[in-house]
């Protein structure tokens, strides 16, 4: 029963829901705010994703008449619940040990692909024409960087599974176990056999953050925003919300897998830490890559990540199959 | 102050800029993109952004005379975008129909099927002008709203 209402907890407070949400909105901000500098623009005030919700509170929810409706209100709720819960399997090194410690790597993996299902449900479910092409796009776009995750899940599996085996064979798919070895044996993203899986999971983000140059499924001046076009007031500030606790899981878990490193006893100083690692990461992979590029076409992006990251994963797990 | 009031009072500085081109040159329209693009006269500084569909605007910029043509798309997609919106017609065209006035194919001013709330004059308009309609609008949507700007 108590583990039953702490579970809740973590979903609700920390480091699910409110935590995460807070987090989320703040790396967006100043994601914007820095993608602005970089373009020497001024750029909105760092509260604008809280402007943005808040207006998009204020305003009429309109559902097209021939929109299957429950499906059409549902989906945005899909999305969010499924990242509140995978928000609290996220482990912050010395601070929060993550929801369960057995294969909760897998239950993320799993986790990870509900906001952009519910993206597609609710453009299915919106009868637009539009929807309709952000639908398929949104699936080749999942299906292309799906691939080279699960891959890197797997290299950082067993490398660990391979340590804690003593060089037997093994995968490790507690993300708290893969934490702890690597603050007995140094980070995997220095570890020279996980460099290139560190590198593929940096180009995995802007494609499952759906940032330039892989914003194809919401394509605004193409398909005007695709499967949200029809979506507005309160279930857009719904996917909104959706979006940023995907950036807190998207970024907590890279940095849980490449530099889980602590550098105190005090556990405030580990958190400042944890979302220090946190913006690095995302500066180098989205805000820098996004400020700079176009959009591809969808043929190029799913020919990109099924060769480059796949490749840089695939020589990862041969490393780890040979060291 | 209760938690609607503060959402209100919120809300305006986000808004969302919707571009409608009622047959218009495209004079103005490279001016909006002006607005966006160039650094100098960044938009974005109040909180703006320019979105891809009706549904999710809040300020709309009319820009062109209103041909026959086009006349009956612009006024269904105005009505697609949701309550409360502003409606600011850019150039001399929406106004008078400016160099296109009494042509057989112009059906406006616009003024005659949707209200407008402010008039950017110019042909085409400054970009200076088209951030001051914005911050105007702004005032008026919190007007609209019932709350005093």
């Amino acid at each position: 029963m108590t583990d039953t209402l702490l579970g809740i907890l973590h979903m609700s407070i920390f480091p699910g829901g409110v935590f995460a949400l807070a987090l989320g909105f703040f790396f967006k901000g100043l994601d914007r705010r820095l993608e602005a500098r970089l373009q020497r623009r001024v750029g909105p005030p760092l509260i604008q994703p809280w402007l943005d919700a808040a207006k998009l509170l204020t305003k009429e929810t309109m559902i097209p008449k021939t929109a299957c409706r429950q499906a059409f209100l549902l989906a945005p709720v899909f999305g969010f619940t499924g990242m509140a819960v995978c928000a609290a399997f996220i482990p912050i090194a010395g601070v929060y040990n993550g929801l369960f410690n057995m294969g909760d790597l897998l239950v993320i993996f799993y986790l990870l692909p509900i906001p952009a299902m519910a993206i597609m449900l609710g453009g299915s479910a919106s009868s637009s024409p539009f929807g309709a092409i952000g639908f398929s796009r949104e699936m080749l776009m999942m299906l292309a960087y799906e691939t080279p995750l699960l891959m890197i899940l797997l290299s950082v599996a067993m490398l660990v599974g391979k340590g804690l085996a003593g060089g037997e064979w093994g995968a490790e798919f507690s993300l708290l176990k893969i934490v702890a070895w690597q603050q007995e044996n140094g980070s995997l993203g220095l570890n020279p056999s996980m460099i290139p899986a560190f590198i593929a999971y940096l180009i995995f983000l802007p494609g499952t953050m759906g940032v330039p140059p892989f914003d194809i499924p919401e394509a605004e001046t193409e398909i005007i925003e695709g499967p949200l076009l029809e979506y507005g007031g309160p279930l857009l500030a719904l996917f909104q919300i959706t979006s940023a606790l995907k950036t807190f899981v998207v970024l907590g878990l890279g940095v849980a897998l490449f530099f889980p490193g602590v550098i105190s006893a005090w556990w405030p100083i580990n958190l400042l830490w944890f979302i220090l690692k946190c913006l690095v990461l995302m500066v180098v992979s989205l805000t820098l890559v996004k400020s700079a590029t176009g959009r591809f076409r969808i043929d190029q992006a799913f020919r990109f990540y099924i060769t480059v990251p796949v490749a840089l994963a695939l020589c990862s797990l041969i490393l780890v199959w040979v060291m | 102050m209760s938690l609607d009031t503060i959402l209100k009072k919120l809300s305006v500085r986000s808004p969302w800029l919707f571009r409608i081109n009622a047959g218009s040159c495209n004079g103005c329209d490279v001016e909006l993109a002006t607005t966006a693009c160039i650094p100098r006269y960044d938009v974005e500084r109040f909180g703006c952004r320019y979105c891809g569909s009706p549904r999710h605007a809040d300020i709309v910029l009319i820009t062109g005379p209103l041909t026959t043509k086009v006349c009956d798309r612009v006024l269904r997609v105005w009505h697609d975008i949701p309550e409360p919106k502003v409606t600011v017609a850019v150039g001399i065209c929406p106004i008078s129909g400016g160099v296109f006035r009494e042509g057989y194919s112009i059906k406006g001013p616009i003024d005659r099927y949707i209200p407008v709330d402010v008039n950017v004059p110019g042909c085409p308009p400054r970009p200076q002008a088209i951030l001051e309609s914005v911050v105007l609008a702004r005032s008026i949507w919190l007007k609209k709203l019932g709350l005093e700007a």
